[in-house]
């Protein structure tokens, strides 16, 4: 009897959070290679202060920037400069937030997994300090827009 | 002659990069200094920026020759910002649970808080980049957040090298 309810009810609640939502959500990764000087890329110039505040580095440069349309639900892979992939599945929206599962993966290893809930046009960052070698990191930007 | 107009925080805060590295030509390098010296909020932003740029100073140019960064997070971390709490921020992160119960919490202290108390005042209006993390793992390597005041953007920093690798 129980099992009966769940599935309509689950339905129900999969319908209800379609409503209003397109069939993609627009995500956009940028791999952006931050280091100590340098020239900044012209259009990181208005984020510069917010990255520095954040990371230190001074000099930031984009190495790779891609937008696509995310089908809701699904699993989508964005390749990264040095063998990277960003995994990103956008689950749903709260509010005017974006739900979703992000995951970094270098070879083998996840260097990131995380469920997260990202406001609707904002972004966020990933840096990535790897190779001990190299100075530098490389920052992964998030903008999700639904 | 007209008095020149005080700095506000939205002129101060594009420059506090440029003020750090003595970029700025005199007047507005004082303006800065000025406004700094009276405005708690970017006084603080000040702070964490020359914590910054002397931690990266003194291990970056140090060691550029080797670039061996291995003992840089160490020593940016508990200047960042001191009031993040990351460690205990990142064993609750990992438990969805734990939000549930502090969410549980949060409802169970508005309601038995009373009527005659004045509530407490939160941001209610969500920052433009606000994420909120419900949780995160990483395989190897150390990871923390860091979280921008302004604007609200969030940074997960993961510091893996080859020796992380389990």
């Amino acid at each position: 009897m129980k099992r009966v309810g769940v599935v309509p009810i689950c339905v129900v609640t999969i319908l209800l959070l379609s409503v209003g939502r397109g069939v993609a959500l627009e995500v956009q990764v940028t791999a952006v290679e931050a280091s100590y000087e340098g020239p900044s890329d012209p259009q990181l110039l208005q984020l510069r202060p917010r990255l520095r505040r954040l990371v230190g580095y001074r000099a930031f440069r984009v190495l790779q920037d891609e937008r696509r349309n995310c089908p809701w639900r699904s699993m989508a892979a964005f390749s990264l400069p040095g063998g990277r992939l960003v995994h990103i599945m956008p689950k749903g929206m709260r509010a005017d937030e974006v739900m979703m599962h992000v995951q970094v993966v270098h070879g083998l290893r996840a260097l990131v997994d995380t469920d997260l809930r990202l406001q609707n046009r904002g972004v966020m960052l990933i840096g990535l300090d790897e190779d001990v070698q190299a100075p530098g990191i490389l920052l992964i930007m998030l903008k999700a827009v639904e | 002659m007209m008095a020149e107009r005080a700095m506000t925080c939205e002129d101060a805060a594009p420059l506090l990069d440029a003020f750090v590295d003595a970029e700025l030509e005199g007047a507005t390098l004082i303006a800065v200094a000025r406004h700094a010296a009276g405005c708690p909020s970017c006084d603080t932003t000040l702070r964490e920026l020359i914590a910054l740029h002397e931690a990266l100073e003194s291990h970056g140019r140090a060691d550029a020759e080797s670039v061996d960064l291995s003992g840089l997070w160490p020593v940016l971390e508990p200047q960042l910002d001191a009031t993040d709490a990351r460690r205990a921020w990142r064993r609750r992160l990992r438990s969805a649970q734990v939000w549930g119960g502090l969410a549980l919490a949060a409802s169970a202290l508005f309601f038995l808080s009373g009527p005659q108390q004045r509530p407490t005042q939160v941001a209610t209006r969500a920052r433009p980049n606000q994420a909120v993390i419900e949780r995160i793992d990483s395989e190897g390597g150390r990871f923390e957040l860091r979280r921008e005041r302004k604007n609200g953007t969030t940074l997960i920093m993961v510091s893996a090298t080859a020796d992380d690798v389990p």
